[in-house]
């Protein structure tokens, strides 16, 4: 065990967002413990979890928000949007409604997050586009334009199989350390959805690898 | 398992409080409040650092599960709400009831088996510091009496 209660440089904070039944708590949980979990019920208000990752070399907590997609919870998880550093927009490929909607889903967060947030759309359950009767109702391509002309980045995935989902948990990560990098994301503005910990002295901080000097 | 403590100890912003007490108010004061804005209000109170308003959350959230006796997609928020709001401020035999309620309806649900799990472990870690204030308290007793003999003993040598 390390001496400080910190083993990571930074948190950011997500959000996963987007219809009921798209399988964000599915995509969450295929993140966090690497499994599926098969006829997931409707998510209670929020869920909540954790997961430190790699992002060039640093540690990274990622604090990640799931909200139940129920139209009577949106109401109150939009205060859950506030200080997101990421936000993963889900709908699902066999469900055009789901697509339909993302435009409001969009606005939300636009209105609702900041202009540095990195908003990553994912097409879910691209494991039911088997080549013998695909249950697919969206294209990827159309899709693919939506995110294009929002600036918004884009992957299919599914939760079942886990494909693409570590990806676009770490893309999103990796745009967010490139905007503290360039310094568009402002560390110190209240509402960036990053925290950075000071490393603790004496603890795990290690300096350079050179003899020391003495 | 500190994911759900930190869903436990996440509060609700001030202006969202706020908001959603003035809808409720707004709502009573016309005559009649939908569940939607009891709910959001409850919610918010739930979710509050301060243990007179989680109280009052508690008692919207039942006052809507009674009322929702036909919805039972409702009542498994409510129940899921009285039990975190319960936990918040250490009531946590109460919140067992309700996530055990919950269970009967939804044996397998694994969001709130995660929050009965922290229960759980919230009230053993509670109930260990009582213990170890009352061994404080009881060698404070002995200390003291202690004393009181010894003085008794030197006095009495006199």
């Amino acid at each position: 065990m390390s001496a400080g209660p910190y083993n990571y440089e930074y948190i950011f904070k997500y959000i996963i967002i987007g219809d009921m039944g798209v399988g964000k708590s599915c995509l969450l949980h295929q993140f966090t413990d690497k499994k599926f979990m098969a006829d997931c019920p409707h998510t209670i208000g929020v869920e909540f979890g954790t997961r430190i990752i790699d992002v060039a070399g640093q540690k990274v907590k990622l604090q990640i928000w799931d909200t139940a997609g129920q139209e009577r919870f949106r109401a109150v998880t939009r205060s859950y949007y506030r200080g997101a550093a990421g936000a993963l927009m889900v709908y699902d490929i066999t469900r055009r409604s789901t697509y339909n909607h993302l435009s409001s889903w969009l606005t939300d967060t636009r209105t609702l997050t900041n202009p540095s947030t990195v908003i990553f759309l994912i097409g879910n359950k691209c494991d039911l586009d088997s080549a013998d009767g695909s249950q697919r109702d969206v294209t990827y391509e159309e899709a693919k334009q939506f995110a294009d002309e929002n600036g918004l980045m884009f992957v299919e995935a599914s939760a079942k199989t886990g494909d693409n989902v570590e990806e676009a948990f770490l893309e999103t990560a990796k745009k967010i350390y490139q905007s503290i990098q360039d310094g568009r994301l402002d560390l110190n503005a209240a509402e960036s959805g990053v925290q950075h910990k000071p490393p603790q002295l004496g603890s795990d901080f290690t300096p350079n690898k050179d003899p020391c000097s003495c | 398992m500190t994911d759900t403590e930190d869903l436990l100890n996440e509060t609700v912003l001030p202006e969202d409080l706020k908001k959603y007490e003035k809808v409720y108010h707004e709502q009573l004061h016309g005559g009649s409040v939908t569940r939607q804005a009891q709910f959001n209000y409850a919610w918010c109170l739930v979710r509050s650092k301060f243990p007179v308003d989680i109280r009052k959350g508690i008692i919207l959230l039942e006052e809507l599960f009674r009322s929702a006796a036909d919805a039972e997609d409702e009542r498994r928020d409510y129940l899921y709400y009285l039990a975190l709001g319960n936990c918040r401020i250490k009531e946590f035999s109460a919140a067992l009831q309700y996530t055990s309620a919950f269970l009967e309806i939804e044996p397998g649900n694994a969001q709130v088996k995660t929050l009965e799990e922290v229960i759980r472990k919230k009230m053993e870690k509670a109930e260990i510091q009582e213990g170890i204030k009352g061994i404080a308290i009881i060698s404070g007793v002995v200390l003291a009496l202690g004393s009181i003999v010894g003085l008794g003993m030197a006095l009495s040598k006199k």
